[in-house]
């Protein structure tokens, strides 16, 4: 039965094998050991068995006679010389009866007296052992010519037999004990040396999904064995393309601002075109009418305004990409700058733009990674509307965080697409789709804590519900992202 | 003992002379004693100028049947015996023990029990030394008989151990509960063998009886033999090699004494002859 997986991949590999080790141990032990003591109580209780046979035929042989006079005297005399002759076998008590099971002699007359009765046998040439008394109880029937003349029962000292036996026990646990305890010990210092090398690769991979690749360092390599000396240097090589990637992937980032912020400055120059056409016929205005008052002041408001809508448009475009500012919180100024940003695209496309902000002023989340990653969405949004269509943005709070919302009226996401605003992993098919600005705006998103939805708009495209917790202060702007 | 009898026929001085004197022993006193039949023997042997042949037999019947069977030239007898074939035997020599040719016989129980008479061994399991020993079993039995009672009667059980050792060892043991046992036997185990006899005490001595004397047949062919074998017997104690074998008997010397001696175990053997 496996254990759960919670329980197998809890326990470390330096104490699951020691363990392993141990019990195979522990098993190993008790069988060995319990071979060992039936074998040597086999062999014990043969050798009991041979002793008590050579002593109860000796007596046999020299019983028959007094037993067939009823000479009690010879009986004892028998069985008291034979307790010397016999010590081997150690007889405690051997005694002797007639046909009728009344006894002759015992070599201990006081606990078996002449004339009492010897309890029956259960059956001939049997010997019981009795491990609790210490006691072996053999008995023999003396035959002469087929009939029963009486029978010779002895108790043997069995003691010195059993304290061998304890003896053997006592020593095959301590030795099982001590291997056991040498073996765990040994498992647990072999399977520590042979997981170290894994250990310092854990940490490295560890380091590294926090977003810290270090190669392994040579020294460290050069100490291990060949296999793993192997396997740290891929994973050098593995490390250093990853931190190339990372490289990689943050200049052609820094590329996307560059392109997108050439984009802008293509709609922007656009969008300052025509009131500097305006700003320039006012001018000529002031210059051939200037002297008209009423005309002068109309020339002169239409350069104002001009001028004023120019200045707004650049210093969106400064506070969306102005590097080293301060941190601060998001504002409604904030949204008004975006709106700034993309109405040159919306006007472009003719799309119906819904535009609703519910925020409180001065909000505890990034401003400049929220405007970002929604300048990022609501350009791509208005790339995928097709002309004319509707496109919906709205900012609100959710409990206690910031909820932006960009539904367009485009073909939808691929999920491959989807998957990069959704997903921990980004694949090439996707970003190769959809460029790098979505790519950029999960960063950014992940990098607040937040997370996007992507789901089916009511306009009949995609509707993507960026969800960004509110902090307790904003201490930090988001810098490395475009 | 038949091959403790056949070393010491081995044993024979090589420079004896004349014929084989053959004497018969029995257990009367201590048994397995090689060291005290070899020293008998070399006395005999050197006091007799004969080669020495000691045979042993376990019952006092055997020895006897071989004296009147002229198969032993003497033989080392209980009085009881004698007393029985006194027609066909004739008495050599009585030991002297203590100053007087006289001993006792012994009733001993096991350790603690506390009897002090006959009667109160009474229903026990009894070891005797043989049915033809005076003190072994007569002077017991005859006491009996004073009372019309019977051993197999009195007693629960009774055996023969056929040793006046094995009487103290099956008390001593266990194996019977009282015994008849010979006091000059019991005496010297009480000097040799004091653990076995610590086990036993002394219900009560009888009265004094002849001491187990030396007998001789009485045919005409033993005359001779028996003669020397009787000057043997009395000047044991005037040389060393009659002394050690003395100081093993723990016995003073042999003198001559009548066979008068012997009467009042000839009353007892009437008294159990009357009563059976």
């Amino acid at each position: 039965m496996k254990p759960p997986l919670s329980l197998r991949s809890g326990i470390p590999l330096t104490v699951r094998v020691p363990l392993v080790v141990v019990l195979l141990m522990v098993v190993i032990s008790i069988g060995v050991s319990q071979l060992v003591l039936w074998r040597l109580v086999e062999t014990q209780e043969r050798q009991l068995g041979d002793l008590a046979n050579a002593y109860l035929d000796g007596l046999e042989s020299s019983l028959v006679d007094p037993v067939l006079r009823r000479d009690s005297w010879e009986v004892f005399d028998i069985l008291d010389r034979a307790r010397a002759v016999y010590a081997a076998v150690r007889p405690i008590e051997t005694t002797v009866a007639d046909a009728n099971g009344l006894v002759l002699a015992s070599s201990e007359p006081r606990s078996a007296p002449i004339g009492s009765t010897l309890p029956p046998s259960t059956a001939s040439r049997t010997m019981i052992v009795s491990e609790r008394d210490g006691v072996a109880i053999a008995d023999r029937s003396l035959m002469v010519e087929g009939r029963q003349i009486g029978r010779i029962n002895t108790r043997i000292d069995i003691s010195p037999m059993l304290a061998e036996r304890a003896e053997v026990t006592w020593y095959l646990v301590i030795s099982n004990a001590v291997l056991t305890i040498a073996l765990t010990a040994l498992g647990w210092f072999t399977v520590r040396r042979m997981v170290a090398p894994m250990n310092v690769l854990l940490r490295h991979v560890s380091a590294a999904a926090d977003g810290s690749v270090e190669p392994i360092p040579e020294t460290q390599i050069r100490s291990q064995s060949p296999e793993w000396s192997r396997l740290f240097q891929r994973y050098n090589r593995m490390a250093n393309a990853l931190s190339e990637r990372e490289l990689l992937l943050g200049r052609v980032a820094e590329e996307e601002r560059l392109a997108g912020l050439g984009k802008l400055a293509s709609s922007v120059a656009h969008e300052i075109n025509n009131p500097l056409g305006g700003i320039l016929n006012a001018v000529d205005t002031i210059r051939v009418h200037g002297d008209n008052p009423k005309v002068r002041a109309g020339a002169v408001e239409l350069v104002d305004r001009g001028l004023r809508g120019m200045r707004d448009i650049v210093r969106s475009i400064l506070n969306s990409y102005k590097e080293d500012r301060p941190a601060r919180g998001l504002t409604h100024a904030d949204f008004d700058d975006l709106l700034t940003l993309i109405t040159p695209e919306v006007r472009r496309k003719q799309i119906a733009l819904e535009w609703t902000i519910d925020i409180p002023e001065g909000m505890t989340v990034s401003a400049l990674g929220i405007r970002q990653a929604a300048l990022n969405l609501l350009l791509n949004a208005c790339k995928a509307t097709p002309r004319g269509s509707k496109l919906g943005f709205s900012a609100g709070i959710v409990g206690r965080a910031l909820e932006l919302e960009i539904s367009d009226a485009g073909p939808g996401l691929a999920t491959d697409v989807a998957e990069i605003l959704t997903g921990d992993e980004v694949s090439a098919q996707g970003v190769a789709t959809s460029g790098l600005g979505l790519w950029v705006t999960r960063r950014i998103v992940k990098d607040l804590g937040g997370s996007v939805v992507v789901g089916k708009s009511k306009h009949g495209g995609a509707k993507l519900r960026v969800i960004v917790p509110l902090v307790e202060s904003v201490s930090r702007e988001v810098a490395d992202v475009a | 003992m038949a091959a403790i009898a056949s070393a010491a026929a081995l044993a024979s001085p090589a420079g004896a002379q004349g014929e084989t004197l053959r004497f018969a022993l029995t257990p009367v006193f201590l048994t397995s004693d090689l060291a005290l039949l070899e020293a008998l023997q070399a006395y005999l042997s050197s006091a007799t100028g004969r080669p020495v042949e000691l045979i042993t037999r376990r019952t006092y019947q055997e020895v006897t049947g071989l004296l009147i069977g002229s198969q032993a030239d003497g033989a080392w007898l209980c009085g009881f015996p004698y007393v029985q074939h006194r027609a066909q035997l004739e008495l050599l020599a009585v030991p002297v023990w203590r100053g007087q040719p006289l001993y006792q016989s012994y009733l001993i129980s096991t350790a603690g029990r506390g009897a002090t008479s006959l009667d109160q061994l009474r229903g026990d399991i009894h070891a005797f030394s043989d049915p033809d020993s005076n003190s072994g079993y007569l002077v017991t039995a005859a006491e009996l008989a004073r009372s019309e009672e019977r051993p197999d009667q009195f007693f629960k059980q009774s055996f023969f151990t056929y040793s006046h050792f094995n009487v103290v060892r099956a008390v001593a043991s266990g194996l019977a509960q009282s015994g008849s046992v010979d006091g000059y036997v019991y005496e010297v185990l009480k000097e040799t063998n004091p653990e076995l006899t610590g086990a036993t005490e002394i219900v009560r001595p009888s009265e004094w009886f002849g001491f187990p004397p030396i007998v001789a047949p009485t045919s005409a062919l033993a005359g001779e033999k028996s003669a020397v074998l009787r000057q043997a017997l009395l000047d044991m104690h005037t040389s060393p090699a009659g002394r050690l074998v003395l100081d093993m008997l723990r016995l003073d010397k042999f003198e001559s004494e009548p066979p008068a001696l012997f009467a009042s175990i000839e009353d007892n053997w009437d008294r159990v002859r009357e009563l059976s």
